[in-house]
């Protein structure tokens, strides 16, 4: 069914007077149940689909989408008349060609897929249930969730590739309800049935219980351990822009021509995977069906790569990473990173260190400068750290600094290695860095 | 067909378009026709939701969602759920379109746009871009007690942004311009000053300082006294979140919050990017005000929210056919009668912070961040040196406090504001604020 409708697509594209086409076809059904105030608020389900079509013309590139599959026809002659308004790009060279892909694995699960709402339900209320173990909590939201899908893409260079997905995930805010107002909050996501619900909640709980009656403290330049959630949080605003082949080229980049430099501490190595087992980025292909790979991006502190699609990777004259990324069907394809994974010796990281400050999760990161590096945010569910321990909540923390000079100085890592979405990374210690309480 | 107590449907049709500039080169040209349902079934105390693409059967959809609804009142029984009954909405009011952005040709959108891109690429600067969009969408709203409503709103809107390079240190520069307007957004709105504007912005930063944190006396300008008008205190006035407790001002209303000075309010009925008729539950739009002299006056309202709370409804609302929320609209610090050499002369040395690159809030705690484009120090009533990277953090409530003058110079921003995973066109302004104390951070 997926096919002809695709096939159809092409054809009308290619009579319109599309060179190339390329059509991708999304299917997803997701099951979500909401919590607020610690009780289910209610369930919903989405049913969503949706077909992109990038049509070509002289070297210009077109793009048209609709979510009513009936229209296929209409959606490639607009994408062929969107790329007739265009003169011929000169770095276009062509839409990815069929090849081999990669196998995969652990990136659909059957338990999912087949899911009841009661099931559903089940896991919804262990979540509100761990908060519950900790008195004086009450879970203010929190959504458990669970999707399964189906992509196909396929173009007139004889890529023709589908995948069946599946995930699922829970969050939960949690709030003090008894002295002062003190929140915190936990999420996890897999591709498998194989998340702790009742974790996830009592965790926030716990964060949010231990962070009441915070202290403030002198502005200083310590030590500070970065939780996976905060360390993620900084690298995708901070650093991950800095790698995109396409900011490299626009000039937008810190780490234009530093190929082969060292850019972090020797201990450190970064490698982008789309074949991890289980990942949350994982796929036979990227979004334009490009074969999916391991990419070392940091190589024992020297820079290695850049990521690339295929058009960025035409610039350059070199072969596409495999980074197309398309937030949905909608969106047409720009380098995005896929299991974005942060290696360093770990050891137990807050006994080593005698003095600092460990911060769980920061807010304002997407305010940080992606080109400069630079970012200030604030520190949440901090906490200071004497002796080897952690000692007392932070009540209120600024904390700036600038990523690059932050990988030259990471100088120990812990070993909670955490999947944060995409971001697969460890705590990670750097010292000196700027806290204002 | 399963019993239910109520249920509604948003139905919503339309096309998009935009084109992606990137340093004078067309980037992409896209077209998006869209249609879908989203459809909500209330059982008891139980929400059933389920949305729809495409060629939809609306029967199908509410008999899912019924049956959502009915099976989760069924396992986890609760408080009875009202929603409070409305009258019939009227599409009033409407934005008059001059020019409706379908009857441009492509061509004549690209040759613009180009031009805009164009004026960024100033001496200095490394790469520029520009954005142009327009929607056309039909909202048709539908309930179980027979209200029922339906309107057209255009959209259009530009945005450019241009990046100054030296010696590896690269800074950024932005403006755009959204509105409830058809093509001739280009008429109110002089692009290419601003496209030399945003230029301008980045140039003069790669020569501004890093500035040093710490507590200080602060002038805002209206663009991020807006911002914190709206993600400080607006998100904290949505009802949702004041139930759920997440909201610092729970059981405020009619307490002194804010220095007498402010008022703040949410006002859909305005013609700017966040107005709507009527909102995404049939209720018709309305002013509401948020603060009045400083006393904290009403929360944002959905049906269900003000029927549990108490007070009007009309602020519900939803991206495409999501599931709709307690929103925000028209956001902003109405005018005071200061002008801002008075506040230079009255703060003496502090820092004047501009604009805004986004920042987060937590309204449960009542602490937020943003950060400022730029800064200037003041130094014995003189605006000197300029300064970057720059943030402002706090207590939501100590701001309010201590805000000292407030302006005559309300100017409102559009943007997008996201809560619960969906975006949706609001504004947010103010004229400029001055603040006795605030934290001021910096690199």
């Amino acid at each position: 069914m997926m096919y002809e409708l695709a096939s159809k697509g092409l054809k009308a594209a290619a009579d319109a007077g599309a060179d190339e086409a390329e059509i991708l076809l999304i299917e997803d059904h997701k099951t979500s149940v909401d919590i607020r105030k610690g009780e289910i608020e209610g369930a919903k389900e989405n049913i969503s689909q949706g077909l992109g079509i990038r049509a070509i013309v002289n070297g210009a590139v077109g793009f048209a989408s609709t979510n009513i599959m009936s229209h296929i026809e209409d959606a490639a002659r607009s994408a062929v008349r969107s790329a007739r308004v265009r003169e011929r790009d000169p770095d276009w060279i062509s839409l990815p060609y069929a090849s081999e892909y990669p196998k995969v694995s652990g990136t659909r699960d059957p338990e999912l897929e087949q899911m009841e709402l009661d099931a559903c339900i089940l896991q919804t209320v262990k979540m509100i249930e761990g908060a519950g173990t900790i008195p004086g909590i009450v879970v203010t939201s929190g959504s458990f969730s669970r999707s399964f899908g189906k992509r196909l893409i396929m173009n007139t260079n004889g890529v023709e590739v589908e995948e069946n997905s599946t995930g699922i995930s829970g969050f939960a805010d949690v709030i003090t309800t008894k002295g002062e107002a003190s929140t915190a909050y936990d999420f996890a996501i897999s591709r498998k049935n194989d998340l702790d619900f009742t974790a996830i909640g009592r965790t926030a709980a716990e964060l949010a219980c231990r962070s009441q009656q915070g202290i403030s403290i002198e502005p200083q330049r310590t030590d500070v351990i970065l939780h996976p959630f905060a360390f993620a949080d900084l690298l995708g605003s901070a650093f991950i822009p800095s790698i995109d082949a396409d900011n490299v080229q626009k000039e937008r980049s810190h780490l234009r021509g530093k190929i082969g430099e060292q850019i972090a501490t020797e201990r450190l190595s970064i490698t982008d995977d789309g074949i991890l087992d289980g990942g949350i980025e994982t796929g036979r292909s990227d979004d334009e069906g490009v074969p999916s790979q391991r990419t070392k991006v940091v190589e024992n502190g020297i820079f290695r790569s850049y990521l690339y699609d295929t058009y960025t990777a035409g610039k350059d004259n070199v072969k596409s990473t495999g980074n197309a990324s398309r937030g949905s069907y909608f969106s047409t394809p720009s380098v995005g990173p896929r299991n974005f994974i942060i290696d360093h010796p770990g050891l137990d990281i807050i006994a080593d260190t005698d003095k600092g400050v460990y911060v769980n999760t920061v807010i304002g990161a997407h305010t940080a400068n992606s080109i400069s590096g630079d970012f200030s945010v604030e520190a949440r569910n901090a906490f200071t750290i004497k002796d080897g321990q952690i000692d007392k909540p932070v009540r209120s923390l600024m904390i700036s600094g600038n990523i690059f000079e932050m990988l030259t100085k990471i100088n120990g890592a812990g070993t909670d290695i955490r999947k944060v979405g995409g971001i697969v990374t460890p705590s990670i210690r750097i010292p000196e860095m700027s806290v204002v309480g | 067909m399963y019993r239910v107590d109520f249920f509604d449907a948003k139905i919503i049709e339309g096309t998009t378009t935009s084109i992606v500039l990137d340093n004078g080169n067309i980037k992409e040209v896209s077209e998006n026709y869209t249609k879908g349902a989203g459809v909500r079934a209330l059982s008891g105390g139980s929400w059933g939701y389920t949305s729809v693409d495409g060629d939809f059967d609306l029967n199908k959809a509410i008999d899912a969602a019924s049956e959502l609804a009915a099976g989760m009142d069924e396992r986890s029984h609760k408080e009875k759920v009202e929603m409070l009954d409305i009258s019939k909405p009227v599409a009033r009011n409407m934005p008059k379109i001059k020019v409706d952005p379908r009857d441009v040709s492509l061509e004549e959108k690209v040759r613009l746009l180009k031009e805009i891109g164009a004026r960024a690429k100033i001496d200095g600067i490394s790469s520029t871009s520009a954005v142009y969009s327009e929607s056309s969408y039909k909202v048709l709203y539908t309930d179980s007690t027979g209200i029922e409503g339906e309107y057209e709103l255009v959209r259009t809107g530009f945005a450019i942004s241009a990046v100054a390079s030296r010696e590896g240190v690269y800074q950024a520069g932005r403006e755009s311009r959204f509105g409830v307007t058809g093509y001739e957004i280009f008429e109110k709105h002089d692009a290419f000053a601003l496209a030399e504007a945003a230029a301008n912005t980045a140039l003069q930063l790669l020569d501004a300082k890093p500035a040093k944190g710490g507590n200080l006396p602060v002038i805002l300008d209206p663009e991020l006294a807006g911002v914190f008008a709206h993600e400080a205190v607006g998100h904290a006035s949505e009802a949702d979140l004041v139930l759920e407790g997440s909201s610092i001002l729970e059981n405020m209303i009619g307490q002194q919050i804010a220095s007498p000075l402010i008022n703040i309010i949410d006002d859909p009925t305005l013609h700017e990017y966040g107005f709507f008729p009527f909102d995404d539950e049939g209720t018709q739009s309305g002013k509401t005000v948020l603060i009045r002299d400083g006393v904290f006056n009403s929360y944002l309202h959905s049906r269900e929210t003000a029927a549990k709370l108490g007070g009007q409804p009309g602020h519900c609302r939803a991206q495409g056919h999501a599931k709709p929320i307690v929103r925000m609209s028209n956001t902003y610090i109405d005018n005071g009668t200061s002008k801002f050499e008075e506040m230079l002369e009255e703060i003496k040395n502090g820092v004047y912070l501009i604009g805004s690159r986004g920042g987060q809030v937590n309204t449960g705690e009542g602490v937020f961040q943003f950060n400022a484009e730029k800064g200037y120090l003041i130094e014995n009533g003189q605006l000197t040196t300029l300064i970057r990277d720059v943030s402002l953090s706090g207590k939501t409530l100590e701001i309010l406090n201590n805000v000292r003058m407030v302006g005559n110079d309300l100017t409102l921003t559009s943007g997008r504001c996201g809560k619960g995973g969906q975006l949706v066109p609001v504004t947010d302004g103010s004229p400029h604020l001055m603040v006795s104390e605030a934290l001021v951070g910096g690199a």
